[in-house]
């Protein structure tokens, strides 16, 4: 009788763990906000908690905070929401920025947030080198003084030796952790030894040396426990999720709908797919998806789709180093040739739409820079007779239906692409199809992976690849991509310098003057680097001639402009961003933190 | 109970007349034709390998050299026009399966010549010398075989893009002989304490002749197999290393119509690239299909005790 009862209570509790097993009961969903980090691909359990770590389990708007947080606009790259800075002063030409932090500001331990802990921020973020934190004093956008006004007020000015318009960015950009746990990242005698480094009096080099040698400590530091000012703290981790959970010390507690947040593991776009079409995300962000499994996904209860402006156009970039890429007439007629719109549906029907023309921007950036002067820009409609008058042009023969080199030896155009972008690839593709059809022999390889892409791209081992443009929304940045050190323009110490192809990651191999239609010969890497300081007006002026230039000397043909394309599921919480908010680019961490995102009410 | 068959160039086939040679080859081909017909299968087998054969040698010769594409039908659905529906661009998949054979079979046929070509050069020598000559290539066969394969190919594909099929069977070939080398010796030191090559021992016959004329006929059925099975094996390493995208983009080539239908189409989330991914798994299965049904004949012609059952 005795064993019996025992079989039952066994039975019994092995029922309720079933029932509560799985997904989770009602009751456990309460509250949870389910996501993944598009920044975090494959989750390690035994990362530290540590936001310079690539891998480290600190999460960009959950438990990892910036100073604020960028908005997404066509044009201006200094609009913010808040972060740990309550509210910040830019002054005239960015020549410096105060930052106010909150009075009653805390961590999650119940630390207060200080100044101090900006200014110690401020000195991991120079072991790791980057816009506003670079050690070497004559380069652009560097922070030159950091002044702690009072507990809850910093201001940080920007060198004047060579200042640069993406300085405020690179601050409000800056990850902010608290001293009072890092106090072991930095030795103590750090602002002395940088204060030596941003000199050029002896010693300098080697102080350089030995803060640029903290970088790999810093990365590999370890906090024993999350302390954090963002809204979440990490609870638990393991190789599938990680668990979050409210930091009732958080400045906007009260408007943080969440109690907890599982941050789900992936390691490729279809676990993704799977996770949206079972309705386990509230939100997921970009993901390159077929037609198909997007008609699949909306199908679900809750699920929708939110969409928006990104910064980011795909092209097709030559080698002009190689033969006949080096001849604009050749790189003209493939442009007449490829129907960008038919690329596109092949190759990112959900996520992108055919780019309008080549004007080295996205289209929407370019209208609002541009205005009137981007329809006047050379659309390079498909026409297959002007294509072949253009590859005349460049003396180029078509024998037996198959265009050839100028001396009849055979044409193989190759483009590259990383076998892991499904949607590279398929445009790859897509264009060979067209040009093979043109007469053109055309053929797609694929590299193992990005990395290696990006490594042999640069190294100047292919023709032509496949290449990200229209970076913005800084236009110093969207020029970067066609004119900048991948296309021989280097910028040293303040002093810029082309190098020859195949030198020093020029694999653009474009030359160093172009002739623009109306406008005359120009230099478009040093019309490149002028962005970074300009004035707006003279931005605005620089802009017209680099996209004409662009447009007329063709270093890339842009194929498609991303669109955001995101999800998220109204079953369990409300209040997300509408189609083309200026949050769309910022994780849903951040979205919960400005108190969007509400629960939703039975 | 079976006529009895004489393998060509066993032993004491070799130094028949010219008449009575001509006799065992028509019993030879009667027999085999008698393993067919007893099990349908086996005909089946055939005539899969003869399809893909033909695929393999013509395929290519029946399509135009661009493959037609309609861009309002991508990923379309199965119809009398499109057996297997149509790939991402609005292609036909069963043209990309029927074109892409080439590559494929022919790179299995060169793994599966080097391997078997290699391995019994190796196996025969090792086995028949013995001694020290036994123990450097078993040793040189233990490392072959000790190579992680499929490791060491991701790792060349970041160097080497296999664009003909030529390389990528020269790769597989060379990594893969070790077990044909082991099973050729193990054979051999079977053989070598038979009888008959005691005699042609006896006889002061050249170690070139008892291998070549004594040895290898003896063992031709067990090699013929063994390649037949090692085609399989090139087939799924290379389309295996496609399918994870290390290696040159082929539209037509099975492995990338797996990757590009499972990551590109999603095949495994939705219904739409399903066709898409199973046309080549199809082929890969019929193609090992025909190759199991041949070896099961080939293994009933060969050895005796099965025959007499």
């Amino acid at each position: 009788m005795k064993r019996l009862a025992v079989v039952a209570v066994l039975l019994a509790l092995t029922s309720a763990t079933a029932c509560g097993g799985g997904g989770g009961s009602a009751a456990d969903r309460e509250g949870l906000y389910t996501t993944i980090d598009a920044l975090k691909p494959g989750l390690d359990a035994n990362a530290p908690i540590n936001p310079y770590n690539p891998k480290g389990n600190a999460f960009l708007g959950y438990n990892a905070q910036w100073l604020g947080w960028t908005k997404n606009d066509l044009t201006d790259s200094d609009q913010f929401y808040p972060g740990v800075a309550e509210s910040w002063k830019i002054a005239p030409h960015q020549s410096s920025i105060t930052i106010n932090l909150r009075p009653n500001g805390k961590w999650s331990d119940g630390a207060p947030i200080t100044a101090e802990d900006v200014k110690f921020s401020i000195g991991l973020a120079y072991t790791q080198g980057g816009t506003a934190y670079a050690l070497d004093p004559s380069a652009a956008g560097t922070a030159s003084d950091i002044k702690i006004v009072n507990e809850h007020t910093i201001k940080i000015t920007q060198s004047a030796k060579n200042p640069s318009n993406s300085f405020v960015q690179g601050v409000m950009q800056t990850f902010i952790v608290p001293e009072h746990v890092w106090a072991g990242a930095l030795p103590a005698d750090f602002w002395a030894k940088l204060k030596l480094a941003q000199s050029t009096a002896p010693g300098a080099d080697a102080a350089r040396a030995e803060i640029t040698s903290l970088a790999d400590k810093v990365i590999a530091f370890a906090p024993p426990k999350d302390v954090s000012a963002g809204p979440f703290t990490l609870a638990r981790m393991n190789p599938g999720e990680a668990l979050l959970v409210k930091n009732k010390n958080f400045y906007n507690a009260a408007n943080v709908a969440p109690d907890k947040v599982k941050i789900l593991n992936y390691t490729g776009n279809e676990q993704i797919w799977n996770y949206l079409i079972s309705g386990q995300l509230d939100n997921a962000p970009f993901t390159a998806l077929p037609a198909d499994v997007m008609e699949r996904i909306v199908q679900t209860s809750g699920n929708g789709v939110v969409q928006g402006y990104s910064p980011v156009g795909n092209a097709l970039a030559f080698n002009q180093s190689k033969k006949p890429y080096d001849n604009v007439h050749v790189r003209r007629a493939l442009a007449y040739l490829i129907d960008r719109k038919q690329v596109t549906k092949v190759a990112s029907p959900e996520g992108g739409v055919a780019a309008l023309t080549t004007s080295g921007m996205h289209q929407k950036a370019a209208e609002a820079w541009l205005g009137a002067r981007f329809a006047a820009l050379n659309p390079y409609r498909v026409d297959p007779a002007q294509a072949a008058k253009e590859l005349e042009a460049a003396g180029m023969r078509k024998i037996d239906g198959k265009w050839t080199m100028p001396d009849g030896t055979p044409w193989k155009l190759t483009i590259n692409v990383p076998a892991s972008f499904s949607d590279w690839v398929a445009g790859a593709k897509a264009v060979t199809s067209q040009l093979n059809d043109a007469g053109i022999d055309a053929q797609v390889v694929t590299t193992a992976d990005y990395p290696l892409y990006l490594q042999e791209i640069a190294a100047g081992k292919y023709d032509i690849g496949f290449w990200l443009v229209a970076l913005g929304p800084s236009p110093y940045n969207i020029f970067q991509r066609l004119y900048g050190a991948s296309n021989g323009w280097q910028l040293f110490g303040g002093r810029l310098k082309h190098v020859a192809p195949g030198k020093e990651g020029n694999w653009m191999g474009g030359p160093e003057t172009i002739e623009v239609k109306g406008v005359g010969k120009v230099d478009p890497g040093e019309l490149a680097v002028k962005l970074n300081s300009a004035p707006e007006a003279e931005q605005k002026k620089i802009i017209g001639i680099l996209a004409e230039a662009a447009n007329q000397d063709l270093p890339v043909i842009q194929m498609w402009d991303y669109v955001n394309t995101q999800f998220v599921n109204t079953t369990r919480f409300t209040g997300f961003p509408p189609n083309n908010s200026d949050t769309l680019r910022l994780t849903s961490g951040v979205w919960i933190q400005l108190g969007l995102i509400k629960r939703k009410q039975a | 109970m079976t006529a009895p068959t004489i393998i060509p160039g066993a032993p004491g086939g070799t130094r028949t007349t010219g008449g009575a040679r001509a006799t065992l080859r028509r019993n030879f081909w009667r027999g085999v034709g008698r393993v067919l017909r007893r099990k349908p299968s086996r005909m089946l087998g055939v005539i899969i390998l003869a399809v893909f054969a033909v695929m393999g040698a013509f395929g290519p010769l029946f399509y135009p050299a661009q493959l037609p594409r309609d861009n309002n039908a991508l990923y379309a659905a199965p119809s009398l026009i499109h057996p297997f529906g149509t790939d991402f661009e609005g292609t036909d998949v069963l043209a990309l399966v029927i074109t892409g054979a080439r590559y494929v079979l022919l790179t299995g046929l060169i793994t599966a010549v080097i391997a078997i070509v290699l391995g019994t050069g190796v196996g025969l020598f090792a086995g028949f010398r013995r001694g020290r000559w036994d123990s450097l290539l078993m040793r040189i066969t233990d490392m072959n075989l000790a190579i992680p394969g499929l490791p060491l190919l991701l790792v060349l594909s970041t160097v080497w893009k296999f664009t003909s099929a030529f390389e990528m069977g020269l790769v597989l070939g060379l990594l893969g002989w070790g077990g044909v080398a082991r099973s050729v010796r193990a054979q051999t030191l079977s053989l070598r304490e038979r009888g008959f090559i005691e005699a042609a021992r006896g006889l002061g016959l050249s170690t070139k002749h008892i291998i070549g004329r004594e040895l290898l006929p003896s063992m031709a059925p067990f090699i013929a197999m063994n390649m037949l099975i090692a085609v399989t094996g090139a087939v799924y390493a290379q389309v295996g290393l496609f399918f994870l995208g290390v290696l040159p983009f082929e539209a037509n080539n099975w492995g990338v119509m797996l990757n590009l239908a499972v990551f590109g189409g999603g095949a495994l989330t939705t219904t739409a690239a399903l066709p898409y991914l199973l046309a080549p798994l199809l082929a890969i299965l019929l193609l090992t299909l025909g190759i199991v049904l041949v070896v099961d004949a080939m293994d009933e012609i060969f050895n005796p005790r099965l025959r007499e059952e």
